[in-house]
């Protein structure tokens, strides 16, 4: 078969059906990819000169073709749009987002991309370049039309069973199909058919995507000697690799080696800076570790980056203000806040954050009145509910206490322990308070009474359970969903219970309910946890055998 | 060269190359005229702006390839649409004055581990240096040579000059520092790069009598 006839037998590409976004900050650039576009056919195109413009343009107009410049100029790349449309779920698997940039930066934003573009193009590029770039990824989004369809659908099982037809029947897309199975697999939790899959792909070639997919499927089964090994082996052939020292951080964090994940993290930061999430952890990290001028330029960079993107919330604010105020800058910690105010406002939450740490600030600088009238504007948003994360809680409840209101400072830190009851920073810290106003008998009491309450009915659940009482570990279980309704093992041991109890027994819209509403907790709770994934797909597959259609994700 | 200096004579090549760019994309809009004689100087231009842009790309690889070594980026392509591609892309630079003859030998695998971006630099080159030469045609070609994926350029111009033939065979590979010169060494560097179970990529020169360029990846 000559290339000719390939040509011919594939051009069923209709490109003047294509309704395309081109994004550059340039305006000649704009225009010049716009007349190439036109010069095959693509005439329905319209273009933007910023991130947000896009965002804007994209949330009104489906796009099935957007041609991005990855430096856009106004603080956001093209990277990090791709990911916003992503996660607002603006752009679906169909959508062809191409990255446009610059020979030298190629590498650095590939290596980089944690969410990869269909492709990249090199500038400058000419028209045949992209035409035959174009042709190739519509073939191959027209043989994935079935797999991306069931993932959109939240049908993992059906798009695993699509990539098998792909992997057994389309050689030309061997390759296309095993990464994004790889990726299904550990999105349902299958990790051990995760890490078979990329063992496999290494056989072939050891690409690096494999190697890290790889170290990613030990790391989700606990396999963390090996998921270092194969991690560092990695970082050695591919030095840019950023995400492969996030990975080695987490790898190092389950190592319980604090150091070594700091120094990890803070290699990626070196190369690139650029996500939110990175400075954020590489911040947490740094303060767990005492590192105080490091957490302070991590936070710092991280609402830098972030100040106007959807990644950035009140508790990175308050994590910034709590270093300032430790590095005895009670002054900078109030500069923050009044930069932020705006965001901090609009919610309960960030209003919290706000009275907080004016009561730990004003304190710290010998403001007794200014300090008593945030703690009493903190008092009034809690009892209308307001909540943050743990760390906040017991700074509100240490400052309960340094004002002798003992009473409400032990009800918080109840709460935190109940929440946290398997969180050792969380708990240290807690004693550290008690111990600060001479309490250690009853900080210690008072701990152990509220972790064990929590511990003895998880665990009684988890027995019952496996003994087959579903109705007595159901009860348990949510009783200690109830009181630590913050803590993401009970809450997902209590989802997984009802699970297990709808599959024995048969359907139960309550406890299906329950279920949905405890792994909805968990995902803004803790949205990378490893058992996620495969509760998640449980209840997917509970609802399709019952022929529940979800009423949307959300 | 200062550090500083280092960035800006790096910046600069961007701009420039982006400028060439724009230039590229501006000069291909131009209308083709109804009568031969007015497209051929237009050609001639269009040709030599791609040659800058292609001088300009290999000038950045290397300087790139002296500070940390070649980059490698190694993922899993169709040859069959490489070819496509490096046909399409000669085609638009000919206008018809060379043919442009591609085969996919029947033994070459639906896709093959290669870094798109060097393997595109090093063939690129080739194509430019053919359709300077060639009389009438190039072919580009895909096969298997000893286990490894060869894509070949090939013209039917007197061939290469024994001077570089010479150099392919020594152990330090001297091309001269002639703009031929500059591509092959590269081609050399991209091929030598790519590593697979034990075995490193070569660069094979001939004459077949026109010039045969092929670069075999493992």
């Amino acid at each position: 078969m000559t290339l000719q006839s390939i040509r011919n037998k594939d051009q069923q590409i209709d490109y003047g059906s294509l309704k395309t976004l081109v994004v550059d900050d340039i305006p000649g650039m704009r225009s010049a990819v716009k007349m190439t576009l036109s010069n095959f056919g693509i005439t329905r195109t319209d273009v933007a000169g910023s991130a947000q413009e896009a965002m804007n343009r994209v949330a009104n107009t489906s796009y099935d073709l957007i041609l991005c410049d990855y430096n856009l100029g106004d603080g956001r790349d093209g990277q990090q749009l791709l990911e916003e449309l992503r996660h607002r779920n603006l752009i679906t698997l169909k959508t062809v987002y191409i990255m446009v940039t610059a020979e030298a930066l190629y590498e650095k934003v590939a290596a980089t991309a944690e969410l990869a573009p269909d492709d990249y193009m090199l500038k400058p590029f000419n028209a045949e370049v992209l035409r035959n770039r174009l042709d190739a990824i519509l073939l191959k989004k027209m043989a994935f039309a079935e797999v991306y369809d069931k993932f959109g659908k939240g049908d993992l099982e059906g798009a695993v069973v699509g990539c098998d037809k792909l992997i057994q029947n389309k050689p030309r897309y061997l390759i296309d199909a095993l990464r994004f199975k790889g990726e299904l697999l550990m999105a349902m939790g299958r990790f051990a058919e995760g890490e078979a899959l990329y063992r496999q792909v290494i056989d072939l070639r050891a690409v690096p995507w494999a190697r890290l997919g790889l170290a990613r499927a030990l790391h989700a089964q606990g396999k963390e000697e090996t998921a270092e090994e194969t991690l560092i082996d990695v970082l050695d052939t591919h030095p840019e690799m950023v995400a492969a020292y996030d990975l080695l951080s987490e790898v190092r964090i389950a190592r319980k080696d604090m150091q070594g994940a700091q120094q990890a993290l803070a290699k990626g930061a070196t190369i690139s800076g650029i996500t939110v999430r990175r400075q954020k952890m590489l911040g947490d990290l740094a303060y767990e570790n005492g590192d105080l001028a490091t957490a302070q330029d991590a936070y710092q960079a991280a609402l830098r980056k972030g100040r106007h993107s959807i990644f950035v919330n009140h508790t990175d604010y308050s994590n910034l203000c709590r270093v300032q105020i430790e590095q005895g800058q009670p002054n900078a910690a109030l500069d923050t806040l009044k930069l932020a105010k705006d965001t901090l406002k609009a919610t309960p939450e960030g209003q919290l954050v706000t009275a907080v740490i004016q009561t730990l600030a004003h304190t710290k600088s010998g403001q007794t009145e200014a300090a008593k009238r945030a703690l009493d504007e903190a008092s009034r948003l809690r009892s209308d509910g307001a909540h943050g994360d743990g760390r906040l809680m017991l700074e509100l409840a240490g400052a309960y206490m340094a004002n002798g209101r003992q009473e409400e400072g032990d009800a918080i830190v109840g709460e935190v322990a109940r929440n946290a009851h398997d969180s050792d920073s969380l708990l240290n810290k807690a004693k550290e308070i008690y111990a600060s106003c001479g309490r250690e008998q009853a900080g210690e009491e008072l701990l152990k009474t509220a972790t064990a309450e929590v511990r003895q009915l998880n665990n009684e659940g988890v027995v019952l359970a496996q003994k087959g009482d579903f109705d007595g570990a159901t009860q348990c279980l949510l009783t200690a969903a109830r009181d630590a309704p913050y803590n993401p093992r009970v809450l997902m041991n209590a989802a997984w219970v009802l699970l297990r109890s709808i599959d024995k027994n048969g359907l139960d819209e309550d406890r299906l309910r329950d279920a949905r509403r405890l792994l909805d907790d968990v995902e803004h709770l803790a949205p990378s946890h490893n058992r996620l994934p495969g509760l998640r797909s449980q209840l997917r597959e509970i609802e399709a055998r019952f022929g529940i259609r979800r009423s949307s994700s959300k | 060269m200062s550090l500083q200096a280092k960035d800006l004579y790096a910046a600069l090549m961007h701009e420039l190359k982006n400028n060439l760019g724009l230039l590229t994309l501006a000069m291909e809009r131009i209308p083709r005229q109804t009568a031969d004689e007015e497209n051929q100087p237009l050609d001639e231009a269009r040709l030599m702006c791609r040659n800058v842009v292609e001088r300009l790309r290999q000038s950045l690889l290397l300087y790139k390839a002296t500070e940390h070594g070649l980059p490698i980026a190694i993922d899993a392509y169709s040859p069959h649409e490489f070819v496509a591609g490096m046909r399409d892309e000669a085609l638009s630079l000919t206008h018809g004055r060379v043919s442009v003859e591609t085969s996919v030998e029947a033994d070459v695998p639906p896709i093959w581990f290669f870094d798109r971006n060097l393997v595109d630099i090093a063939l690129n080159n080739a194509i430019h240096n053919s359709l300077t030469y060639a009389r009438e045609r190039i072919v580009i070609r895909a096969e298997m040579v000893d286990g490894m994926l060869a894509f070949s350029v090939i013209d039917d111009s007197p061939g290469y000059p024994a001077h570089i033939l010479e150099a392919q065979s020594g152990d330090e590979t001297d091309f001269g520092s002639g703009g031929t010169g500059l591509g092959l060494e590269l081609s050399h560097m991209i091929a030598e790069s790519h590593k697979n179970k034990g075995r490193s990529g070569e660069l094979r020169l001939a004459n077949v009598p026109g010039a045969a360029f092929t670069l075999l990846l493992p």
